[in-house]
């Protein structure tokens, strides 16, 4: 059974307008968080959080009607998370965190929980869950330990092209329509900035293919509403030094095999 | 001076890299249409290039200047299908070309060719005009850096860059003291006739492929007591300057065209043009060059005449100094010249001392 309750000590958004993103329990509070404590430590998606709360206050400040703004849910995806309840939310306003919902469910429902809030893109330190959430349509992105060293004041996305020599991870339908859906949000969110100064800031990177596969990448993306910052196009160079300097707070691929020619 | 590619890396590192190689290898090969792969960054000589030095953008500047970034974005991208004129290094990118297609036919299993990556500040989607002129020119550049007005700096380490050529001053200051080498591109003020067939590439003596220490006699204690410093150091090797690993660079793929008995007929050609003078300070250039194992094809020794109508001779693509000074007369007479902020030579203007403004904080 998934029960939604919401945290009454953040102002809550327009179901409508806004763009929901849920990040789960194990994101938002790591592995410390089970040695019998109240109040959990924060875990690898405090970067994210920050820097998503920095967007909204950004886009607050050019019009305080905002609406479209990222609303971010706790989702918990097994049972035994679904029991500590209390603590989840002791712990969030112990530390302030901007999450309007928590969604108690189990590893059952917990994808049929991400759909019902209407969620664009659910955050998880598992890739299995990343996997079978981006099948049944809702796109995923993995956070880890090198997410803690992501800025705060800038939310970086990074996109990269499907490789071509690589197992077909067999995108469905619904999953594209979502991504793109998602994508055409985050676009109208950085037209409201301009060339500099933006807390949102989208980069392409094409690993193997040459300049024009990259020019089509940017000319697809620019067709869907987002409108890329930075782009480098690697034509085989070592990717590891450029993504170690780029620092992203997600990177957007398979879901997105739309960039593909 | 940095090693002319870092050899450093972890197992696992060099797997995921095998990996992207092959993937990019593969992708190359099987395209319809044969373009020649760029090379294994590791066994390249990567040359980075800036928008501005590629291409003619001072209209575009000017907006960008006047009108500020996003109508300079703006204008870009209304004119993206229509390809900029050529600038500065695209003469030197057309022979650098030349030489990978004379080398593949040689050697075509080898990864040992130049690599032209273009690295510029700009925004991604004025890139696309970029794009779109570097396929209208049929230039072969398959690497590209977009900061987005971010440094480049550590986009040119990422790429292991063996030199970096830019219209901006600071950002060529910056990489030089990242220890890669750099130099500020000059428009000449005429036009010459290049060889296309040849890449010929000019390079000062002090300050420039040796470090500025025999300079820093000339400036603080005059020409006689550097004549008989040098004369009494001659066998003492001068220190490397900032493009001697790009002198180093050139001179490996020479070799290549000699082991296959192409010397007379080898597309590089490079040259040093000095203001030291045979007799007296010339001898210990040389012997530095020998025992750096390097060789310079032809070395001018102009006992401080000028240096412009020896240059309008040689026409490089390129011509290197420290001096601005020198900068300044090559350009005037056409020559492609290329400033290498580096060392006591800045700090000084025709012989005399400039005097710094009190810095902005």
């Amino acid at each position: 059974m998934v029960s939604t309750v919401t945290n009454s000590d953040v102002k809550q958004k327009d179901v409508d307008q806004a763009v929901v993103v849920a990040v789960t329990f194990a994101a938002v509070f790591g592995p410390e968080a089970e040695d019998g404590s109240t109040v959990y430590r924060l875990g690898v998606a405090l970067p994210l959080l920050q820097v998503l709360q920095r967007v909204n206050e950004r886009l607050l400040e050019k019009n305080p009607a905002e609406h479209q703004l990222f609303d971010v849910i706790l989702i918990t995806t097994d049972s035994w998370q679904q029991q500590q309840n209390s603590s989840i939310i002791n712990s969030t306003r112990h530390h302030g965190l901007e999450i309007s919902r928590f969604c108690f469910s189990t590893e059952d429902n917990y994808i049929e929980s991400l759909v019902q809030n209407n969620v664009q893109l659910f955050f998880t330190t598992d890739g299995n869950e990343a996997l079978q959430a981006t099948h049944q349509g809702v796109p995923s992105a993995l956070l880890d330990k090198n997410s803690v060293s992501c800025p705060s004041e800038q939310l970086r996305v990074l996109f990269c092209e499907k490789a071509i020599i690589q197992p077909n991870m067999g995108s469905t339908e619904a999953s594209k329509k979502s991504a793109q859906n998602f994508l055409a949000h985050l676009g109208q969110m950085r037209q409201k900035f301009g060339v500099f100064d933006s807390p949102l800031c989208f980069t392409l990177v094409t690993s193997h293919g040459g300049k024009d596969s990259c020019c089509c990448a940017l000319k697809s993306l620019r067709s869907l509403g987002v409108s890329v910052d930075e782009a480098y196009c690697l034509g085989g160079a070592p990717r590891g030094p450029i993504l170690s300097l780029l620092r992203p707070h997600f990177l957007l691929s398979d879901g997105f095999s739309l960039l593909e020619g | 001076m940095s090693e002319i590619k870092p050899k450093e890396k972890t197992a696992t590192k060099d797997n995921e890299e095998e990996k992207d190689w092959e993937a990019a290898k593969a992708f190359f090969d099987n395209l319809k249409t044969k373009v020649p792969r760029p090379p294994k960054p590791q066994y390249a000589v990567t040359i980075a290039v800036s928008s501005r030095t590629l291409f003619n953008m001072v209209a575009e500047r000017k907006i960008f200047e006047d009108e500020g970034v996003e109508k300079y974005v703006a204008f870009q991208v209304e004119h993206e299908n229509d390809p900029l004129t050529t600038g500065p290094a695209f003469p030197f990118v057309k022979a650098l070309m030349n030489v990978n297609t004379r080398l593949r036919n040689l050697y075509p299993d080898s990864e040992e060719l130049f690599d032209i990556v273009l690295m510029t500040n700009n925004h991604a989607q004025v890139g696309v005009r970029l794009i779109n002129s570097i396929n209208h020119y049929g230039l072969t550049i398959e690497r590209f850096c977009m900061t987005g007005g971010k440094s480049p700096i550590g986009y040119l380490k990422a790429y292991m860059t063996n030199l970096y050529l830019s219209t901006t001053p600071e950002k060529v200051t910056e990489a030089i003291e990242a220890g890669i080498a750099a130099a500020t591109m000059f428009t000449p003020k005429q036009e010459s006739d290049l060889s296309d067939t040849q890449l010929r590439v000019a390079f000062d003596g002090d300050a420039v492929l040796f470090s500025d220490e025999s300079e820093i006699i000339v400036k603080k204690h005059g020409l006689d007591t550097f004549f008989e410093h040098e004369k009494q150091f001659e066998n003492k090797p001068l220190a490397q300057g900032p493009l001697k690993c790009f002198l180093e660079a050139l001179g490996k793929l020479q070799r290549k065209f000699y082991a296959k008995n192409e010397r007379l007929n080898c597309p590089i050609r490079t040259f040093l043009v000095t203001a030291r003078s045979a007799a007296s300070s010339g001898a210990r250039v040389l012997k530095t060059l020998r025992s750096w194992g390097l060789e310079i094809d032809e070395a001018l020794f102009l006992a401080g005449a000028p240096k412009g109508p020896l240059l309008q001779k040689i026409r490089p693509h390129i011509f290197f100094d420290d001096q601005m000074f020198h900068i300044e007369g090559a350009n005037e007479l056409g020559t492609i010249s290329a400033h290498v902020p580096y060392g006591i030579g800045q700090k000084y203007n025709k012989g005399k001392l400039i005097e710094e403004p009190k810095k902005k904080e």
